[in-house]
């Protein structure tokens, strides 16, 4: 945990084009007549972690949903301004939006391991990029759990169900199955509400390892946690960014009143 | 009603009186359904049971002359008083209307079967005599008599106990004259059939030894056959009267007078393999089921071959990819109201668009040098199955519809997350996961299939087919083959049951059949969705 102390902090604003791994610009978000974000605009940097926090309801999982286009599955969802990664555009009507998402991972507040063994969990997405040696898939695999820190868990029982897991293991698992495709950016929608403080710990310890390999986007409702992991910090209220910045001046001296308020527990 | 109720009752009486009411209602239920299959099973297996073999004394109604005769008593209402009888050897003492009976099987002279009305009251004594034998021949009939046989060195008749041997004799000679037929006659057969259509002369010389050795085997074949003859069965009746038999028109002799309950039980053991591997027999009335049997089980694969990945497809389509507007819902009314569609409308949409349209065309563009004998312009296996799959549809469709729907949309955008297309999540995760749900529609139409008969005797059941639809004949299965069906042979059966209570227990023991046919296939069914649903169930 020393280095928390060591980061050295980008400036948001003035973010270069190879410092910056998603640009969001003018984002507006309707689900049918309802805007569900308001005009959003930022850039996130690179190999670093940052954390959306803000109220229930306010725009959050919305918002990271749309880094790999999940929002597509809503009907009547619409929506204008770019966000680029890499960039391109990724809201052009010609991108490849399975790629995209195989370049994006995500990972969900419920572990969902899909009804097939351990190993087949963790193969799922490297099987549909066309992988099919065994060799390759078995070091793939192991490389992957390891990553999540389950290998030793369950590397005598890879071809088991993964319903047997426990709620934490799955949810390491389905990290895994995210970190197997090697993504350069991994959305995690409060991936340890639903974990006891241990297992919480792992992934947060998790998170801090993967940011040598890509850039990691959080949301949580958890204030500690966003201050013990996350670099960068936004805060987000009905659908619109109020306020963004390194967690440490965020969580120490806010300069909006409504941070503020939330931080401090005085807001909803 | 129920204010009423609230006056008199507690709540807690409330309580029990309505559970009491529902749990009432489930026992009926219960009652119906074990007394179906109680019915069934009773009378079905009683087909098999071998009964034991009266001797009558009575007078004869119209004659008033005194005659004796065999009989078996299927029903046991008319069974029980005769049993007292027997020990008696006197008249019988209550007379009542009702007591008219039919009494089955009597033999009288020659092989020829009669039934004999007999009032109970014409009965004068009855009695059991261990000799007397159920006779059950090749062609099926069944004959009621005291048997005793000869064979060739013998002039005595000889008692039955080695007649074991002499049967070997006989079964010696029968494979001698058939493998002479298939190995030398019917070749020459062929080659003279050949000489005909190449218009080679009568007197030509190849051709007349041909014929030469054509008589020759036969010859051999007529040895054999008068050594057979030598082989006989003399059956006696209760009058005494004497009728001979080849021994090789027999199948088996039981006698059941002197079997013990264990010896029963192996001869209906016995007759049940015989009732499953035997070809019908007398139209229908004796013989086995066996065609009937694979005929109704072929076609149940067929339909849930062709069911399955046409209902999947419709119903993938109907719950992932059709717009959610009004002429989905629209068609989903449509479809689960197809369900409710009486089944010989889809016998007669079977008969005119399947075979009339369809399977004339084919005939026409395909088989055209074989009309106007039909091919597939005709009822058969392929489009009795095709029509029975159609009448399954709705099911299957509305069962993995719902099996689709309860698949976890968290599951769906964790594939989509993983980068796979609609399809690849269809495809790989969401079917496994809806199988228990795809099987129970196919458990469903397995189930309707199985019983259904109407439309089926339209497409392509039939009362009597000369050949199973599949054979060592290129293509092995025939599919524009016509076919038995155990729904069909019972809806037979039941026309001879008005005349012939033989006919009727067998109609009895085909519907046994046919429910355990229908319970085996869904038990089949059942098991693979419990392990699917063990392999994919979702965990918490
Ligand atoms: N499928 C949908 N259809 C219509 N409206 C939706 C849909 N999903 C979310 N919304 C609405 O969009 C708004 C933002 O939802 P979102 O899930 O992004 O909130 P959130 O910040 O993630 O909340 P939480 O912290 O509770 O997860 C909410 O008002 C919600 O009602
Ligand atoms: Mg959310």
């Amino acid at each position: 945990m020393l280095n928390l102390f060591e980061r050295e902090k980008l400036e948001l604003e003035t973010l270069s084009q190879e410092q910056t791994a998603i640009n969001v610009e003018h984002l507006d978000l309707w689900f049918g007549n309802k805007q569900v974000l308001d005009d959003v605009s930022m850039r996130i940097p690179k190999h670093q972690i940052t954390a959306f926090i803000g109220q229930s309801g306010c725009g959050k999982s919305t918002l990271i949903s749309s880094f790999n286009r999940m929002n597509d599955l809503i009907d009547g969802c619409r929506y204008r301004g770019s966000i680029e990664i890499d960039g391109r555009d990724i809201n052009h009507p010609r991108e490849n939006v399975a790629r995209l998402r195989a370049n994006v991972g995500m990972v969900f507040q419920r572990p969902n391991p899909f009804p097939m063994s351990i190993y087949d969990n963790v193969c799922y997405g490297l099987k549909l990029q066309g992988m099919n040696l065994r060799r390759a898939l078995d070091d793939a695999v192991e490389q992957a759990l390891r990553d999540a820190a389950l290998w030793d868990e369950v590397k005598d029982r890879l071809f088991e169900s993964a319903n047997i897991l426990s709620g934490g293991q799955q949810q390491r698992l389905v990290f895994a199955r995210a970190l197997a495709l090697q993504p350069e950016i991994l959305l995690l929608d409060e991936p340890t509400s639903a974990l006891d403080p241990l297992t919480t710990l792992y992934i947060e310890e998790l998170m801090i390892n993967l940011k040598k390999r890509c850039t990691v986007v959080i949301v949580t409702h958890n204030m500690q946690q966003a201050a013990r992991v996350s670099d960068y910090t936004a805060f987000i209220n009905q659908g619109r960014l109020i306020e963004y910045a390194d967690s440490d001046s965020l969580f120490t001296m806010p300069r909006k009143k409504q941070t503020e308020d939330y931080i401090t527990g005085r807001y909803g | 009603m129920p204010r009423l109720l609230n006056r008199v009752y507690n709540p807690t009486q409330r309580q029990s009186l309505a559970i009491s009411a529902s749990a009432s209602m489930v026992a009926i239920l219960l009652l119906t359904l074990m007394s179906i299959i109680g019915f069934i099973l009773i009378r079905g297996s009683a087909y098999f049971w071998p009964l034991d073999i009266y001797t009558l004394t009575y007078a004869n109604s119209q004659t008033g002359v005194t005659a004796q005769a065999f009989a078996q008593i299927r029903d046991e209402s008319m069974r029980a008083p005769l049993i007292m009888q027997s020990g008696e050897q006197g008249a019988i003492k209550q007379r009542t209307e009702e007591q008219n009976w039919w009494l089955s099987y009597v033999v009288e002279g020659r092989v020829t079967l009669s039934r004999e009305l007999l009032d109970p009251a014409n009965v004068l004594s009855v009695s059991k005599n261990p000799n007397v034998a159920e006779i059950t021949l090749t062609n099926g009939e069944t004959v009621l008599a005291n048997p005793l046989f000869k064979t060739p060195t013998q002039t005595q008749r000889q008692a039955l106990s080695n007649l074991q041997e002499a049967r070997v004799n006989v079964d010696y000679l029968q494979q001698q004259i058939e493998s002479v037929r298939r190995a030398h006659l019917s070749p020459i057969h062929e080659e003279l059939a050949e000489f005909d259509r190449l218009g080679v002369a009568n007197d030509a010389p190849a051709r007349v030894r041909l014929t030469q050795q054509f008589y020759e085997h036969q010859q051999t074949i007529q040895q054999y056959q008068q050594q057979l003859a030598q082989y006989t069965l003399e059956v006696v009746d209760a009058q005494g009267n004497v009728s001979v038999l080849m021994l090789s028109e027999l199948e088996h002799i039981d006698f059941s007078n002197q079997l013990n309950t264990l010896g029963k039980v192996w001869v209906s053991v016995s007759r049940i393999w015989a009732f499953l591997s035997d070809e019908p027999k007398q139209a229908n009335t004796a013989g086995g089921v066996f065609p009937a049997l694979f005929g109704t089980i072929l076609m149940v694969l067929l339909m849930t071959l062709i069911v399955t990945p046409f209902g999947v497809l419709a119903a993938i389509y109907l719950s992932e990819y059709a717009p959610n507007n009004l002429m989905t819902a629209a068609l989903r009314i449509g479809v689960s109201n197809m369900a409710g569609v009486p089944s010989i409308v889809y016998g007669v949409f079977g008969l005119g668009f399947f075979i009339y349209a369809i399977g004339g065309s084919i005939d026409s563009l395909f088989y055209a040098d074989k009309l106007p004998s039909p091919t597939f312009g005709a009822p058969g296996l392929f489009w009795a199955s095709l029509t029975m799959a159609l009448l399954t549809l709705p099911v299957v469709v509305v069962a993995t519809e719902e099996g689709l729907q309860r698949v976890p949309s968290g599951i769906r955008a964790s594939s989509y997350a993983l980068g796979a297309t609609k399809i690849e999540t269809i495809w790989y995760t969401v079917l496994p996961i809806a199988s228990p749900g795809i099987m129970t529609g196919v458990i469903l139409a397995i189930a309707r299939a199985a019983g259904e008969v109407a439309p089926l005797m339209l497409v392509g059941a039939v009362k009597f087919a000369p050949t199973l639809p599949v054979d060592g004949e290129f293509p092995f299965l025939h599919l524009e083959r016509q076919f038995m069906h155990l729904g069909v042979f019972i809806y037979d059966g039941a026309f001879h049951s008005q005349t012939d209570s033989q006919g009727s227990s067998m109609m009895f023991a085909a519907c046994l059949l046919l429910l355990l046919c229908v319970f085996g296939l869904n038990l089949i069914a059942i098991n693979l969705r419990a392990r699917l649903r063990k392999r994919y169930t979702q965990g918490a």
